[in-house]
């Protein structure tokens, strides 16, 4: 515990230098924007802005990128309380309680309870990260081929289980990833795979090109100027301090939502969704007056808004200790890294200290520069929403075009984003969830390596991931999770999708 | 019947598994000992045609395929073409113009703005851009025949 706090100490001299500060600020403010903005989530901000960095050290640029990140859960409560339009996915409980409370008048109340709620979120994940995931790393350092394939079918497992759209759904969506992942040379015979003679795809498709393409382009083809939405509340900053009974209320929905979040974060899946959506479910049983959930009930604000930013630091617990993404959104942190020549993974902490600690601390630091952010500079980001859509999304076709071209400088991936940008308005037709793919994309590279150093080392036997301790417990649990699964399928019960789904169709029709 | 939504997007996914196999019989598939190249996309796409069948099978569930709105094709296919245009004109171009006649042609084309209004906005934003990434963030952008 000594040498944690000794660690943190070192990770606060790194993240307040001045420079890493401002990168931290900078971070922050963009996220903001970027969840305040509807069709901009932050998967696609993040892939975008990444050029952004290459003139960066790799902790500046994490920085950076990681405020961008828990910055744009922020910025989602404001267009979901203000205009009810949830700018970021993971917002959409917000839109029903948050507007509610903002047509009665009490928009600054509820921006101040969500922005209050994600920084207690925000926080308690870095405190719980700075505990957990140094001594996390070094059990990760144990792991050989066969765990890390064990802990990837898991991963996939419950990203199906846990996933927005249907089990079928994500699966086929991750199966495409997987292929997708698997184009270019084959690391371990050296053969060509799936590249067409294109000398371009011998080192595989980048995450960035599909990323952006499927996320940042996709949501533009799929968005006519015509139908942004311009009605919007304004708050009065008088009235931004919530009454003595809105806290009362507050209190016991983020503290849960503190705790469901960042246990949900660490899982993989489209967590900071999923917690959203649980901790409204869970407020509204447990609470004394369901019957005024949907009608401005300030722990429908609390519970969801401090879930999801919890979730959002519970994600890097994974991704720091073992380098393994559980969500899109930490892949491309990892591919941002790898730029920048920082593997990721269980040395992590002790070959690049600065980058670790400089990092955890950089979010104690970006969490309280938020709370800050947010509330005073409401006005400004409501401003930032009066712009038309029609003169705001050629700007980010310019900068989706700039971000994909400036990492490898090749216009074959930005062909490869156009091409992407149009089976991800397809899959938007036919209800699937591209993130997923996008999941499946960066872990095919690992998944094969390990599954085929694994049977190469028990000489094809299956046996090797139920005969050791850690792999075993692995597939055990990934086990239970396709039972539980296949009850839910085969008997067609309705799980907590098809609730979620039931409240985004009542939103649209309200 | 009813040709539901599922039903396409599941037929789509089994002749997509099935092109992936068909693309993969050069690939050898090696023993379990030592699994070659070809061993793991064949276990991915044999999958995806599984999955891909049980979504059609199950298609019922879904909306039917004449209830999936195009509205905003054409808007998709526009910005789609002009933006196809852009890039591959980019490294011919630089990135000054391809952008400034990129942001004018989504504006005037699509969204009929007034030609100097959308003149000026295309030239301005592309200009700050410009200035902000090579001269702040000291990251080189594309240029073109003329230096810029």
């Amino acid at each position: 515990m000594e040498s944690t706090l000794l660690s943190l100490a070192h990770g606060f001299s790194v993240a307040l230098a001045p420079a890493n500060v401002w990168y931290a600020f900078l971070g922050c403010l963009v996220g903001t924007l970027v969840g305040v903005l509807p069709g901009i989530g932050p998967l696609a901000g993040i892939s975008i802005l990444l050029p952004v960095t290459f003139g960066l050290n790799a902790t500046q640029a994490i920085i950076m990128l990681a405020g961008i990140y828990y910055g744009s859960q922020y910025g989602g409560s404001t267009t979901s309380i203000l205009m009810r339009i949830p700018g970021e996915a993971s917002s959409v409980m917000t839109c029903i309680d948050g507007y509610a409370m903002a047509k009665k008048g009490r928009a600054g109340a509820a921006l101040c309870i969500a922005a209050v709620g994600s920084w207690i979120g925000g926080t308690f994940g870095v405190l719980v990260l700075t505990v957990v995931a140094p001594p996390l790393a070094t059990i990760a350092l144990r792991f050989g081929p066969p765990e890390y394939t064990a802990l990837l079918v898991l991963g996939l497992i419950f990203l199906a289980y846990m996933s927005s759209s249907s089990l079928i759904r994500t699966l086929l969506m991750a199966c495409l990833g997987l292929l997708l992942g698997m184009i270019g040379i084959d690391n371990m015979t050296g053969h060509f795979r799936y590249s067409f003679d294109l000398a371009e795809l011998g080192d595989g498709i980048g995450i960035v090109p599909v990323a952006v393409g499927l996320f940042g382009l996709g949501e533009i083809l799929s968005t006519p100027s015509a139908s942004a939405v311009k009605d919007i509340i304004s708050p009065r900053m008088r009235d931004l301090l919530p009454t003595r009974t809105e806290w009362k209320q507050a209190s016991m929905p983020i503290a849960r939502g503190t705790l469901l979040g960042f246990i949900i974060g660490i899982i993989p899946g489209s967590a900071h969704i999923i917690s959203s959506f649980l901790s409204y479910a869970v407020e509204r049983r447990v609470s004394k007056h369901p019957e005024e959930f949907g009608k401005g009930a300030v722990a429908g604000v609390a519970g969801p808004e401090t879930a999801n930013n919890a979730a959002s630091t519970g994600a890097f617990v994974p991704l720091l200790a073992l380098g393994i993404p559980t969500s899109p959104i930490t892949a491309v942190l990892i591919g941002a890294l790898m730029i920048h020549g920082v593997s990721v993974g269980p040395t992590l902490v002790n070959d690049h200290p600065d980058v670790f600690w400089g990092f955890v601390a950089s979010m104690y630091v970006g969490n309280l520069m938020l709370l800050v952010l947010n509330l005073p500079l409401v006005g400004l980001f409501v401003t930032v929403l009066r712009i038309p859509y029609a003169y705001l999304y050629p700007l980010i076709i310019m900068f989706c075009i700039i971000g994909v071209y400036e990492v490898n400088n090749s216009i074959v991936d930005v062909w490869i984003m156009l091409i992407m940008g149009v089976v991800g308005y397809a899959l938007r037709k036919f209800d699937f969830d591209p993130a997923p793919l996008v999941l499946g994309l960066v872990i095919a590279p690992i998944l094969e390596q390990s599954l085929r150093q694994s049977l190469i080392m028990s000489n094809g036997n299956y046996l090797i991931f139920f005969s050791r301790p850690i792999s075993l417990a692995l597939m055990i649990f990934s086990i239970g999770l396709l039972v539980l699964a296949a009850y839910s399928f085969i008997l067609k019960r309705a799980d907590w999708r098809t609730k979620l789904a039931e409240v985004e169709a009542g939103e649209t029709e309200t | 019947m009813t040709l539901r939504a599922d039903h396409v997007a599941g037929a789509f996914f089994v002749g997509f598994g099935l092109l992936v196999l068909a693309l993969s019989t050069d690939l050898p598939t090696g023993s379990l000992s030592l699994p070659g190249s070809g061993f793991l996309p064949k276990i991915v796409a044999f999958l995806t045609i599984f999955f891909g069948a049980v979504l059609a099978l199950r298609a019922g569930e879904s909306r039917p395929f004449a209830a999936v709105s195009w509205d905003d094709v054409k808007h998709a296919a526009m910005v789609i073409g002009i933006t196809a245009a852009a890039v591959a004109l980019f490294e011919k171009l630089g990135f000054l113009t391809t952008n400034i006649l990129l942001i004018f042609a989504l504006l005037v084309a699509i969204e009929r703005r007034r030609l100097l209004p959308a003149a000026a906005f295309s030239i301005g934003v592309v200009a700050v851009t410009y200035v902000l990434f090579v001269y702040v963030l000291k990251t080189p952008l594309q240029t073109g025949p003329l230096g810029f």
